[in-house]
């Protein structure tokens, strides 16, 4: 079959959220009304939106049978016929 | 392969080709009009194959986490078929691509990648994050039937990414939170929504979103929308002006003090002569009415389902606006709210019904939300058949005029 090409995982992305959570709060504690500071907090929800876009994707892949028969489409669990 | 140059002509049936050192020529009568250009952006290159028709773009902006993508979902199924990534390319492009449709994030056209903007102290909301030059000379090549080598931006790494090849579909959308930012880009839409998610209504939705999130809490997520909000309501907020539709997400008002943000008060305000849309309206155009549907015919559980519909004036526009506050219980009884709206586009009785049921599993199905972007769905199929038809119509009279 043909090998998949990774993404990154949920869990990878789950790490970046809260690394930029903390860079954020240390950001904003000097001034929080400076660009840095927006532009710190803006990155946590590119982030947060990567994470859940992420875990969509694993959500929608989470079908055993799907994983299988999309790999071994000929196998008798997996046949179709349209007629 | 060599570099091409175009040549405008004015006919569409005939066209050449030129190659530096090569002699142009020219296809022939039954020949498909055919383009190659050579576009230069910057370092980008475009080799190009135009089938002569032109594509139709419809621009759809939102803030980030604002069911953009459930909408597209509803969109593209309205076409028929599904929108999937392109195949064997950047696993983390951000286009999707269906048999008619091809959607484009704008947030490939960041100028500034994510060092960049913390370096300037700028958010990807600020114009100065975005190449809206690029923007618009790609937009328009590919409504020109142009393929374009477009950038990824990456929102895993924050990086720009090399370029993917974007071929011109039937129709283009392209989403994100600057669609309607730049005139030369707006003036290209042939349709445009934007997505207006009241702040009560968001802060629900990014807890529901972030809250199982490591490292997130009230106070993150609260901060984030805090430190975004200047921006967004001096770049992305006055887009909403320039909307043909736009979709209002709302607290409730059948529940009083709700802020769960699971019931919805959802309106659909929809611009008053635009070329090929035909606002939907309820049961007498331009009255002004207020209908609760629950009763022997619908079976509603508190808080109950209350339709609003009337004129209004929006930007000092004239619009319709048409309300739906409450959620479904029983998403097949929605046809008989579906038999009371008119000018819905629809090619059969039920299709409304019948596209909420397909997708009963998407965010939204059983409020307004779901029903409104679906009905925005059928009128962009009704918007893109009717230009197609006046192109069809206006080649044959410009090919008797010719004959003649």
């Amino acid at each position: 079959g043909m090998a998949l090409v990774a993404s990154a995982t949920p869990l990878e992305l789950s790490e970046k959220v809260a690394e930029s959570i903390k860079n954020a709060e240390e950001t904003c504690a000097g001034d929080a009304a400076s660009g840095e500071c927006a532009a710190a907090w803006d990155e946590v929800e590119e982030l947060s939106a990567a994470a859940s876009h992420a875990r969509d994707k694993l959500k929608a892949n989470s079908d055993p049978l799907d994983n299988y028969c999309n790999d071994n489409p000929e196998t008798d669990e997996c046949r179709t016929y349209d007629d | 392969m060599a570099s091409c140059t175009v040549h405008t002509t004015p006919s569409l049936r005939s066209c050449c080709i030129s190659r530096p050192g090569a002699k142009a020529y020219s296809f022939g009568f039954n020949q498909r009009h055919q383009q190659f250009v050579f576009l230069s952006s910057g370092r980008r290159r475009t080799v190009v194959c135009s089938s002569g028709e032109k594509t139709v773009v419809i621009g759809l902006a939102a803030d980030s986490g604002c069911g953009k993508s459930t909408f597209m979902r509803r969109l593209t199924s309205v076409f028929g078929g599904a929108a999937e990534p392109p195949k064997g390319g950047n696993p983390d492009s951000n286009t999707l691509i269906s048999d008619t449709t091809t959607v484009i994030c704008l947030d490939d056209y960041h100028s500034l990648d994510r060092t960049g903007r913390k370096e300037k102290g700028v958010t990807a909301l600020d114009p100065r994050a975005n190449n809206f030059d690029l923007m618009y000379e790609q937009v328009k090549a590919i409504k020109d039937g142009v393929a374009v080598e477009k950038p990824i931006y990456n929102h895993v790494t924050g990086l720009l990414d090399p370029p993917e090849l974007i071929k011109p579909p039937k129709i283009l959308v392209i989403e994100g939170l600057h669609p309607m930012y730049d005139s030369r880009v707006r003036d290209l839409l042939d349709f445009s929504i934007y997505l207006d998610i009241s702040n009560e209504v968001k802060f629900a939705w990014k807890i529901q979103r972030d809250m199982a999130e490591r490292g997130h809490s009230l106070e993150s997520i609260k901060a984030s929308i805090e430190a975004r909000k200047p921006d967004f309501d001096a770049y992305i907020d006055p887009q909403k002006q320039y909307a043909d539709a736009v979709i209002e997400v709302l607290p409730t008002q059948l529940i009083p003090d709700d802020n769960e943000g699971k019931v919805l008060r959802v309106r659909l305000i929809m611009k008053e002569g635009v070329k090929h849309f035909a606002p939907v309206y309820l049961f007498d155009e331009g009255s002004t009415i207020s209908w609760i549907p629950c009763g022997r015919k619908l079976t509603c559980s508190y808080p109950g389902i209350k339709f609003f519909y009337s004129p209004e004036t929006y930007f000092s526009n004239e619009v319709s606006m048409l309300e739906m506050d409450g959620q479904f219980d029983r998403l097949d009884e929605l046809i008989y709210v579906e038999s009371h709206l008119s000018n819905l586009s629809t090619k059969f009785y039920g299709e409304v019904t019948q596209q909420m049921l397909k997708h009963s599993d998407f965010p939204g199905s059983n409020n307004g939300t779901g029903l409104f972007q679906t009905i925005v769905g059928l009128k962009i199929r009704d918007l893109y058949e009717e230009i197609v038809a006046a192109r069809a119509a206006a080649s044959v009279a410009a090919a008797k005029r010719a004959i003649l």
